[in-house]
């Protein structure tokens, strides 16, 4: 269904590219929360640690008290004590 | 997908812990699979903790076996999980049940009748009439015909000048204006002439139509005619007319009171005791025994009903039972004290009476008896006298 590739149509109308696209967004709240649309899935989960795949790479996070809410097939959100977030771009 | 997680908070939910080595492995094939998962808590061992929706748990327990992860419910949530445990508890069921029935039933009948007057005045006897009329206690709503009700009230007084009949839950409230009394009218074709309504000194008459039957310092009673009805002349011989003037009067007005020297007064001492008992329609039940502990005492009962809501009042009361304790207490007055204590009682009355009109004189007797003074207070008040009565041939 979402494809990666350029929509002019798409961008002439201002669709947000997250909805078109494969493209992540993250929303991060304060240091506490984040939400991260169109993810792939899980890759580790600790109370300390979090890795979760995403199509354009990967995103870790470091911290502790880590919980997932609100898991759904291309939303997840994380809360806890954020510390450290790193990203692995994918390259192709 | 929000709405779907509080959709299931009231179909239920279930909180699962799995316990095993490829919790994120778990994860993954339940958001493939579709699975709502939420509130995932992962513990610092190897356990995690999340909610899950009954129907999902059947393929949860694959998945589980499937990661070779242990399985187990935590808690349980929402109304299914509430139900199932009252299932147990049959009588309670019945119970509620019946109860849920009877307010039912019983919220569809009248239990109180509110009888509002405009401006507090009392109408007498409303309350017969209006069960009469068909609105009593204990009656069907539905049967209630409010326009009928009325109509009847209304045909049987003709003191009420509007009325209305509101049920609101199990109250009716009747609102009533009481209608002004209105004097008889006498139509000015009609001829009548005026008599005198009060005892007094006539001080001035002035008859605009009609001839003066009495002069200025006659003393006139209760029905003496004051001005006649009819014009008499020497070539036109009688002729009737509506008698019109204005007549005025010294009238008096008396009060007497007797006022012994030796009194016992009552006084509260401010020691109560409360009886209270459950009244059922016209059965009570004392919820306390036993007439009060004092010697002399006043009882003032109140009944109140009760409502489960503001305007639902179920069929019973609760009825109080006041004892206020009293003192005797003698007095002796001296006959100057008794002489100012009853005219300044009476003066007081008097003044209340008469605000409006106009007072000339006052006059106070007092006379002296065996065991106490007997006071009169007399007011002289100029006053409009006299009323139209018709003449009948």
């Amino acid at each position: 269904m979402k494809k990666r590739g350029k929509h002019r149509i798409d961008r002439l109308l201002e669709i947000p590219k997250e909805v078109y696209s494969n493209e992540s967004k993250m929303t991060i709240i304060g240091f506490d929360e984040i939400i991260i649309e169109n993810f792939k899935g899980i890759l580790e989960y600790e109370t300390y640690y979090v890795k979760i795949k995403t199509y354009i790479g990967i995103v870790s996070l470091s911290g502790n008290n880590f919980n997932l809410e609100n898991l759904t097939n291309d939303n997840i959100k994380v809360t806890g004590k954020i510390e450290n977030i790193e990203f692995e771009r994918l390259v192709d | 997908m929000l709405i779907k997680i509080l959709l299931s908070y009231v179909i239920g939910y279930i909180r699962v812990s799995i316990e095993g080595y490829y919790i994120e492995k778990f994860i993954n094939i339940c958001t493939n699979k579709k699975i709502t998962i939420w509130n995932l808590k992962r513990n610092n061992n190897i356990k995690l903790y999340f909610n899950a929706r009954i129907e999902d748990f059947k393929e949860i327990t694959k998945i589980a076996k499937k990661v070779k992860c242990k399985v187990k419910i935590e808690r349980k949530k929402g109304i299914p999980f509430l139900l199932n445990r009252y299932k147990k508890r049959k009588i309670f069921a019945i119970f509620s049940a019946i109860i849920i029935v009877f307010l039912i039933v019983i919220s569809n009948f009248i239990w109180n009748i509110d009888i509002k007057e405009e401006n507090n005045q009392e109408i007498e006897g409303i309350y017969q009439d209006l069960i009469d009329a068909g609105l009593n206690t204990g009656m069907a709503k539905h049967k209630i015909d409010t326009k009928e009700i009325i109509n009847k009230v209304r045909l049987k007084r003709d003191d009420i000048a509007w009325m209305g009949i509101e049920l609101k839950g199990t109250n009716a409230i009747v609102s009533i204006v009481k209608a002004e009394e209105k004097p008889e009218i006498i139509d000015e074709q009609e001829y009548c002439s005026i008599i005198s309504d009060k005892v007094g000194i006539i001080t001035k008459i002035n008859a605009q139509n009609g001839t003066a039957n009495v002069k200025v310092g006659d003393t006139v009673t209760v029905g003496t005619p004051l001005i006649n009805g009819w014009l008499e002349g020497k070539y036109t011989g009688i002729r009737y007319v509506h008698a019109k003037g204005e007549i005025q009067a010294k009238v008096w007005y008396t009060k007497n009171k007797f006022i012994p020297y030796n009194t016992t007064e009552k006084r509260e001492t401010g020691n109560i005791q409360n009886n209270y008992s459950i009244k059922i329609n016209n059965f009570e039940i004392n919820l306390k025994k036993g007439l009060p502990k004092f010697k002399i005492y006043d009882t003032i009962e109140t009944e109140k009903k009760i409502s489960v809501f503001s305007d639902f009042y179920l069929p019973i009361s609760v009825k109080r039972t006041t004892y206020k304790e009293l003192i005797e207490e003698e007095k002796t007055y001296s006959i100057d004290e008794a002489k100012k204590l009853g005219i300044e009682e009476l003066q007081a009355e008097l003044d209340k009476e008469l605000e409006e009109k106009e007072i000339v004189g006052k006059n106070i007797n007092t006379y002296e008896k065996e065991n106490g003074l007997e006071v009169y207070v007399t007011y002289e008040v100029l006053e409009n006298i006299g009323t139209n009565e018709k003449i009948v041939f």
